[in-house]
């Protein structure tokens, strides 16, 4: 077989990876953990304050993936294979989004009887 | 080559001999050798983590889309849920996702107590993830923080109690009558904002969360009243910012901010003796309630006549506590806003601006405004807007699918365990482990983002 000599070297048939690698992988998504509680008791305001959180989550998912599922070492296939799936999946969200804004209005078929305004707290300001 | 474990397998011989091929009996002959059958696999698994993602992204669009169009919905009941709680759990399953992978590399290097030490932390971490989401869900259950219809709360998210309209939280009963003509409540305690009211609908449909109230309005007009909830409190706290004290008022409350018999901010609200007339109610609307304060304006002597009234009704509204049989007649109350005391001279009109010291000068201060911060408080108080249930509808949705991932992993975890305890993982033949951690790994992924988006709103 041409391949088995593969099976002699240090790494065998797959990337091996180090202590070094697997413990300062999950040490940095515990502290990433914790500075994104503390991030949001801070007031950034609103929107910073989700872009921060989802800064965080993205820089936290990029570490699992290229470490913990091993993808820095891996074939490019499965690289492009888990892009695609998470490109598909902005395009669903972008799309939707993009769509959703279009059904808002309301038709207020008899100006003299306008519907009552919805029940519940108005939302905060701001 | 690799030492051979023993299985008891009868594949055993039959396949990957004839490939001369030499290394672990789980090899499958149709693969030419444990490379190729690895590189399958993982292609497989990866396939698989895509899909996932697909899957998965449905309900962050739901999610997506509804804080975009609802974003005070989010603000108003991420607070039902407890950081405290979501940020073990994150630490819980990275903690799992490193002996996870701690455990591919284990197998990878022959390592076998290591190996199953590690498999074994995985399953711990994820029971005790499940474990935590267990007492998450039966507060919820609970307290009715439910999706959909379910959602009925007896607290508000600044967990004050709420009125319910299933009457099903412990210890708390009093209905309120609704009157679809009048789209009024003829009795209790209900506003006709309220929450999950069907306004086209007759009959008893919320109930306040009032246990059992015993009012008394003796001749002079002094009212006593017994509280056997947890509502009801002598010091009612009209709801004001923090920063200001809490002024003493003797009316009941169990929604700051959103008393039924509410009196404008600043009014006074005084029980009149009851002349049980009319039987609790109606709620005024706000020209009717303007159409009365002009009506009483006249008699009430000490203050200045109220000019506005608020949302939630204010004068002359007749509120009745307690359906049980045990309430009195004289329980037949009336209440009454009172004009607001004329408002203190502003001398200084920078009082609320920032002044220089001056010695011997005392410094004015303006009236305090209420702040971001005493807002979400006061919402928080409040019941919960509109399609509140649809946040735990979407809250339920994604945990309770994230959760049935880990329950699964759960279950391949132990299979894995028992496996290794076999010995049947060699440096050539680990996919097993490699695969279920990849899907571990896509777990705790999908928890890092559903962590901060469910809990940390800010």
């Amino acid at each position: 077989m041409a391949t088995e000599e593969h099976h002699d070297d240090h790494h065998g048939i797959a990337h091996t990876a180090s202590i070094k690698v697997l413990v300062g992988t999950g040490g940095t998504l515990l502290l990433l953990t914790i500075v994104t509680v503390l991030a949001t008791k801070v007031d950034f305001g609103a929107n910073i304050n989700l872009a921060i959180a989802m800064f965080i989550a993205v820089v936290k998912a990029t570490l699992v993936i290229l470490f913990f599922m091993h993808l820095k070492y891996d074939k490019i296939f499965h690289t492009v294979v888990f892009l695609s799936a998470v490109l598909a999946a902005s395009l669903f969200v972008g799309f939707t989004l993009m769509d959703s804004g279009q059904y808002q209005q309301t038709n207020i078929w008899n100006p003299d009887a306008p519907p009552r305004a919805p029940f519940g707290p108005r939302p905060i300001s701001g | 080559m690799s030492e051979k474990p023993h299985p008891p397998s009868d594949e055993h011989g039959h396949g990957h001999e004839a490939h001369g091929h030499h290394g672990s009996v789980f090899i499958q002959h149709h693969y030419d050798d444990a490379q190729h059958q690895f590189d399958s696999g993982k292609l497989g698994i990866w396939l698989f983590l895509a899909q996932e993602v697909l899957f998965f992204s449905a309900l962050f669009v739901a999610y997506i889309l509804y804080r975009h169009h609802h974003p005070e919905i989010y603000s108003y009941a991420h607070k039902y849920l407890d950081v405290k709680y979501g940020a073990i759990n994150t630490a819980v399953l990275i903690f799992s996702s490193l002996t996870a992978a701690w455990a591919v590399r284990a197998a990878q290097l022959r390592q076998q107590k290591l190996l199953i030490a590690c498999l074994a932390a995985t399953i711990g971490c994820a029971l005790a993830f499940l474990g935590i989401k267990y007492i998450e869900y039966n507060h919820k259950v609970h307290e009715h923080i439910l999706f959909g219809r379910y959602f009925d709360p007896c607290v508000s998210s600044g967990n004050r109690p709420l009125l319910t309209k299933n009457n099903k939280c412990a210890g708390h009963e009093s209905s309120v009558v609704w009157n679809a003509g009048t789209a009024r409540a003829d009795a209790g305690c209900f506003p006709d904002y309220a929450i999950d009211q069907d306004v086209k609908r007759d009959g008893v449909q919320a109930s306040c969360s009032v246990a059992e109230t015993k009012v008394t309005v003796d001749k002079s007009g002094k009212v006593t009243s017994e509280v056997a909830g947890r509502a009801i409190t002598e010091q009612c706290p009209e709801w004001r910012p923090s920063s200001q004290p809490q002024q003493k008022t003797t009316y009941p409350c169990w929604r700051p901010g959103y008393q039924p018999a509410v009196c404008k901010v600043g009014y006074s609200f005084t029980w009149l003796e009851g002349e049980a007339a009319k039987f609790a109610g109606p709620f005024l609307s706000e020209d009717e309630c303007k159409k009365e304060q002009k009506k009483k304006a006249g008699e009430i002597k000490d203050g200045p006549a109220p000019t506005a009234c608020t949302r939630s009704g204010s004068v002359g509204v007749i509120v009745e506590y307690g359906d049980h049989g045990t309430r009195p007649a004289d329980l037949r109350i009336k209440a009454e806003c009172k004009g607001p005391p004329p408002p203190p001279v502003v001398e200084d009109l920078f009082a609320d601006k920032p002044q220089r010291i001056e010695l011997g000068k005392p410094i004015a201060t303006g009236a305090a405004k209420e702040t971001k911060h005493d807002a979400h408080e006061r919402e928080a108080a409040g019941p919960p807007p509109e399609h509140t249930n649809m946040f735990f509808t979407i809250y339920f949705a994604m945990t309770g699918l994230h959760g049935i991932h880990v329950l699964f992993g759960v279950f391949v975890f132990i299979w894995l365990l028992i496996r290794a305890i076999k010995g049947h993982f060699t440096p050539d033949y680990f996919g097993p482990v490699d695969f279920a951690a990849l899907y571990w790994h896509i777990v705790d992924l999908i928890w890092i983002f559903l962590f901060p988006l469910l809990y940390l709103i800010h």
